[in-house]
């Protein structure tokens, strides 16, 4: 459709805008491996010594520890979207209720309410409820800050699928919970993928909620442990160690991101973050 | 694949949907049961959302109007009189007769302080040490009777237990934590029988260390000089990155993207992907390599002859620069995704005609792509103008509002007062009002927007197909 | 912010059991310790309560109890972090037992009821707690109860680059004279100002190079205002005070240094790291930080030959009126409420014992601060460090601390804000000033003076 027209100009402008994000992911990869001169741009030589902290605790403490916690907050993230999102949205989608309306209406406005705000209050809650300082309160918060978003687009999902599959199901004398989980469950099965994966991302990149909620070294998540590195006054600036660190931490990101690019490209769409 | 922009674009086309929504509220209708059912699921999200979402909302609003900090503590305050507190009542007027007699400290050993002191569990060898030797003796100053008690032959080695046994001997109010006023009251009235109830009164309730309620903050908010500049900040910030990056870039990539072949497009698309899943934190890391001294722009520019040096937070300007930026590029990729999919939604057949009438790619996209995207594009206006409103984490982690304080926006100083400040002191009650007024803004955007977008029809038919 | 934990066993129970036929009823303490501002040179701020925990261990052991303490501790680089989370802990009801922090959260601390006064726990006049200073217990005290021991001292330096006063043609007698000339007050901040900017004229620093003070906020602006006759508190009544005078010809002298250009507008939220590396290279001309700076230089930064290239002073008086000075800002080791009464008992007593000369020395050495006694200067280990006793002897008997005031943070936050507006050009020194005194005077009303 678009023969008419030279292609060359418009691709120079676009690489020409990209490029300080081409450079930047080219040499975040480049620079774990390779040792530039100071006042350089272009490595000189090849290495490996930038990966030691793998295996090496000494260099910047233990990185798998912090891994592990990251794991786990973004497992766990990613299982109470998922569960929670997909049971409220069906319940929203299909079933008659109360208030649905007013309901809805919240869910859009929590959707893109300013929810880092509330903070404080948070910290108050989790202090009531003695979960200050613990991994599950990190994940409670953040799921349920998570959740608007999540019901909102699984929502989307249940509207889409047709009514006559559950009717169909009602009549053969099924339950409403057999309906839902034999045959509306499988019909939103991308949206819950996508959904999953995108929780899942969300808490492994968080650094404020665990930073402020759940101080303790023994659940320290990557994104802390990274910041602390550059944050210390006392290391010595060294980009290609922090570069190492960083694109250790962002490889299971890459990773989830080509394989589930097609789902995942259209939910971003509806994401939150600015 | 179809694409997002149903979810907005939807917005524009719902009309043409017929609702499926009614049929399932009649049938609904007819069996009550189901909504326990319904009510059943939904209970969970409910809970979440009650206690993490709307209590910390309503939370933020009742600590906007108090002076919560921390040394009044959040929320458990106690009575306690201080030679400090007793020297502001002075100035307020206190006599120094009363200030005297509320602040005197006398240990005195009689019947009843051993009784006590027995009562209160001391070593009883210890207690015969002390009514044995010191019996009679009054003391007044708590070190004196400590000294006096500490030559005795079975004084206790710990100080602490040894304080606590000299305790009983004595009546003092100066420093003592009090839980409720009724017991600091109680207490001053046995040690300072002759103050009267009026003045008691005025000492207890100004011994109170909690929080106490005020319109302070707001008032503060409003006459300060550095609110306006608070709000400029803000304001030159969301209408920059919104303007330059989340739609302008946004859309230009997403047209000229439409015109590129399909492994290009999703070469590009990726890479604008990029930041929005990079964790912030090594986001933040980029960019620090990316404009700090020693990094690649700074050492580019020294190989061209171009000013080089800390571009973050090496000139207001600059960092005014790279902070849009930073947030920017994340942003891009928002309206990138929505105007694509609006884009791939236009009937290709009308693309062919305008270039068979011998329409310039210009025409075409004035003519035929924009009045597409008239939705979308008020859709990303709106949904973006929220969360930069309340965008801080990136301008934390990068310029963290410096040079001085050039680059703070509203969010970061509400964040700073309340929970991050190198003196310690946290303005919990300041910050929320802060965060209040935020809360406030995007509340009341929002619902403008819901309006706008005519709620009725989002509501009925909200659409994201993938 | 550089979160460390330790952890360190006493592993001698097992050895009471066989020597002590029968004993009482043992006890087992985890004493945390938490500590703010601490990186690796300073590590004996919790190493010392371990060391401590051993002897008290054995102590117990002598006496025939049976006593095993473990102690954990956690340490923060940074200072919001660290008191961000202790504050919130605190509330929260699972803070540390110890806490080792600047001595001015006493104020908000103790009204908040987070800790305990150390004096309920401890004698003062037995060793080795009566030989500290009494103006070191004086900075841990406040509302007339001790809540702290201090555990360490300092003083904040003024360098300056021997080799660019060379360039500029000062003789040796006169860069040795130069501290006291500082002192008494002959050589003013202005002074300083044209030698910088005589330093950069000259080449031998670069531009805006000539002075480099602190890059972000902390006690070390406090003494520009007391160079500039300020007082941040009233001696008779206590309270707090804004001296406006002082203020402006504080913001105006860096307005000033920055229309000479010695610094950068933009010098506030700069690096630190960009700082020491230039410190230690002798790339400034002036440059003021902390004693403990001379530890990072030394063993991190590559510097040598420090006493022939660097000149150290007091912080010059601002002219007339004002006087040069130093800030000391010793830390302190807290008790904190969320500790149980034994627990707090035994942290208490591990204070106490870390407080030791030779232990503190320890300390002392090896991240450059001062002592907190007499008789600590006596300690080998500190007696021959150079650095020590030639900044005790110039600097440590000049030095004054910040005020212990519940309210002294709004204060402090409402004076930097005023000094990034007037250094970056955002406000006029009048306006910021103003702002400085319309914020106080708003949020303590009477309780703070305006001069």
């Amino acid at each position: 459709m678009t023969r008419n027209f030279s292609m060359l100009p418009l691709l120079l402008v676009i690489v020409l805008v990209s490029l300080p994000l081409m450079v930047m992911y080219g040499f975040l990869v480049l620079d774990t491996f390779t040792d530039a001169p100071p006042g350089e741009l272009w490595p000189d030589r090849f290495t490996l010594r930038h990966w030691r902290f793998l295996f090496d605790p000494t260099e910047v403490g233990n990185v798998w520890a912090a891994s592990f916690n990251s794991l786990v907050l973004a497992c766990s993230m990613m299982a109470i979207v998922l569960s929670v999102s997909t049971t409220a949205a069906y319940a929203i989608s299909r079933l008659h209720l109360p208030f649905r309306r007013f309901f809805l209406a919240g869910i859009l406005v929590m959707h893109g309410f300013p929810a880092v705000t509330l903070i404080i209050g948070v910290f108050f809650v989790l202090n009531l409820t003695g979960l200050y300082d613990t991994m599950i309160g990190v994940i409670l918060v953040k799921g349920s800050l998570m959740l608007p978003f999540g019901i909102w687009i699984m929502k989307g999902f249940y509207d889409a699928v047709p009514w006559e599959i559950e009717m169909a199901g009602v009549q053969d004398g099924a339950g409403r919970f057999t309906v839902w989980w034999r045959l509306i469950l499988p019909q939103v099965r991308p949206g819950l993928v996508a959904l999953g994966v995108f929780a899942f991302l969300d808490g492994w990149g968080e650094y404020v909620l665990p930073r402020i909620l759940a101080p303790s070294s023994d659940i320290q998540v990557l994104s802390v442990f990274l910041n602390e590195l550059i944050a210390g006054d006392q290391l010595g600036y060294d980009f290609n160690l922090f570069k190492s660190v960083g694109l250790f931490y962002t490889l299971p990101v890459i990773l989830l991101y080509l394989i589930f690019q097609n789902r995942l490209m259209n939910i971003f769409g509806g994401g939150t973050k600015g | 694949m179809s694409s997002s922009a149903e979810a907005t674009g939807g917005v524009a086309r719902a009309a043409r949907h017929p609702s499926t929504d009614r049929p399932h509220r009649q049938i609904a209708a007819a069996r009550p049961r189901i909504s326990l059912f319904g009510a059943l699921l939904l209970a969970p999200a409910l809970i979440l959302l009650t206690c993490f979402f709307l209590a910390p909302a309503v939370l933020t609003a009742v600590f906007a109007f108090t002076d919560m900090s921390t040394s009044t503590g959040i929320g458990k305050g106690q009575y306690v009189v201080t030679p400090n507190l007793l020297r502001e009542l002075a100035d307020a007027g206190l006599s120094d007769e009363v200030a005297e007699a509320v602040s005197v400290e006398t240990y005195t050993v009689d019947d009843a302080g051993l009784e006590a002191a027995e009562a209160g569990g001391v070593d009883g060898r210890f207690l015969k040490n002390i009514a044995d030797r010191l019996n009679g003796e009054t003391y007044t100053a708590a070190r004196e009777f400590e000294r006096a008690l500490r030559g005795l032959p079975d004084a206790p080695r710990s100080p602490r237990e040894l304080k606590l046994a000299a305790e009983h001997f004595g009546q003092s109010v100066l420093n003592q934590r009090f839980d409720t006023s009724e017991e600091l009251s109680a207490t001053l009235a046995e040690v300072a029988p002759n103050v009267s109830e009026e003045t008691r009164d005025r000492i207890v309730a100004s011994s109170y260390t909690g929080a106490v309620w005020t319109t302070e903050n707001f008032h503060t908010l409003a006459t300060q000089r550095e609110t306006a500049r608070l709000v400029a900040n803000t304001f030159l910030f969301v209408s920059a990155t919104l303007g330059f990056f989340n739609l302008s870039l946004g859309l230009f990539l997403a047209i000229v993207l439409f015109y590129m072949p399909k492994p290009v497009n999703s070469v590009f698309s990726t890479l604008w992907l990029l930041p929005r899943i990079t964790p912030v934190v090594l986001y933040a890391i980029m960019w620090k390599w990316f404009t700090w001294e020693g990094g690649f722009l700074p050492v580019l520019a020294e190989q061209v002859g171009l000013p080089s040096f800390n571009y973050m937070k090496g000139s207001v300007v600059t960092a005014w620069i790279t902070m849009i930026m930073v947030n920017g590029f994340i942003g891009a990729s928002f309206g990138l995704i929505l105007f694509s999919g609006a884009l791939r939604a236009i009937p290709v057949q009308q693309l062919w005609a305008s270039e068979v009438d011998g329409a310039t790619r210009w025409q075409q996209v004035r003519r035929i792509i924009l009045p597409q995207l008239r939705w979308p594009i008020l859709f990303v206006t709106a949904y973006q103008t929220l969360s930069l409103l309340s965008a801080y984490e990136q301008i934390w982690l990068t310029t963290n509002g410096g040079p001085g304080k050039t680059t703070t926006v509203w969010a970061l100083e509400a964040f700073r007062t309340a929970l991050s400040n190198y003196s310690g002191n946290l303005e919990y009650g300041l910050g929320a009002a802060m965060a209040l007024v935020l809360v406030i803004v995007g509340l009341t955007l929002s619902i403008l927007y819901l309006l706008l977008f005519r709620f009725g029809e989002l509501v009925s038919k909200p659409r994201i197909e993938f | 912010m550089t979160i460390s934990k330790t952890l360190t066993r006493g592993c001698l129970t097992a050895a009471l059991l066989s020597t002590v036929a029968f004993t009482a009823t043992a006890e087992d303490y985890t004493i945390t310790v938490w500590a703010g501002g601490t990186n690796e040179n300073s590590d004996y701020r919790y190493e010392a309560i371990s060391m401590a925990a051993d002897i008290l261990e054995r102590e117990a052991a002598v006496r025939g109890e049976d006593l095993s303490i473990t102690v954990e501790s956690q340490a923060w680089s940074g200072w919001d972090d660290f008191k961000q989370a202790f504050t919130l802990a605190s509330e929260a009801e699972n803070a540390p037992d110890i806490v080792v922090s600047g001595h001015e959260d006493i104020g908000p601390w103790s009204e908040a009821g987070l800790i305990r006064p150390i004096e309920d726990y401890v004698y003062f006049d037995v060793w080795p707690l009566n030989a500290i200073y009494p103006n070191l217990i004086d900075v841990a005290s406040y509302n007339g109860q001790v809540w702290g021991i201090p555990q360490d001292a300092e003083a904040r330096v003024f360098y300056w680059s021997i080799p660019a006063l060379k360039a500029i043609g000062w003789s040796e007698d006169e860069i040795e004279t130069l501290p006291s000339r500082v002192e008494s007050g002959e050589f003013t901040l202005y002074d300083m100002l044209e030698a910088a900017k005589a330093m950069q004229d000259e080449g031998v620093v670069g531009d805006e190079m000539g002075f480099a003070p602190r890059v972000s906020n902390g006690p070390d602006y406090w003494q520009f205002y007391q160079s500039f006759g300020g007082e941040m508190v009233d001696p008779e009544s206590g309270k707090l005070v804004v001296d406006t005078a002082a203020l402006t010809g504080m913001y105006q002298f860096f307005v000033d240094a920055v229309d000479m250009g010695v610094v950068p507008a933009t010098w506030l939220g700069s690096e630190w790291d960009m700082w020491h590396q230039n410190a230690a290279a002798g790339n400034y001309g002036a440059w003021h930080g902390g004693t403990w700076h001379y530890a990072q230089w030394t063993t991190q930064f590559g510097l040598e030959n420090f006493f022939d290239t660097v000149q150290y002073s007091l912080i010059p008086s601002g002219g007339e009126g004002g006087r040069a000075n130093s800030i000391t800002h010793p830390l302190v080791y807290l008790v904190t409420s969320a500790a149980s009464e034994d627990e707090a008992a035994i942290a208490a007593e591990l204070i106490a014992i870390a407080s030791e000369p030779r232990i503190n020395a320890l300390h002392a050495v090896k991240s450059a601060h001062l002592g907190i006694a007499e008789a600590e200067t006596t300690v080998p280990l500190y007696a021959e460090d150079r650095w020590l006793t030639a900044a005790s002897e110039r600097l440590a008997p000049h030095t004054n601390a910040i005020p212990n005031n519940a309210d002294f943070g709004i204060y402090w936050t409402a004076m930097f804000d005023g000094l990034e507006a007037s250094w970056t050009g955002v406000s006029s020194v009048e306006d910021a000033v103003a702002d400085v005194e319309a914020k106080v005077t708003q949020a303590l009303g009477d309780n703070v003076i305006v001069r």
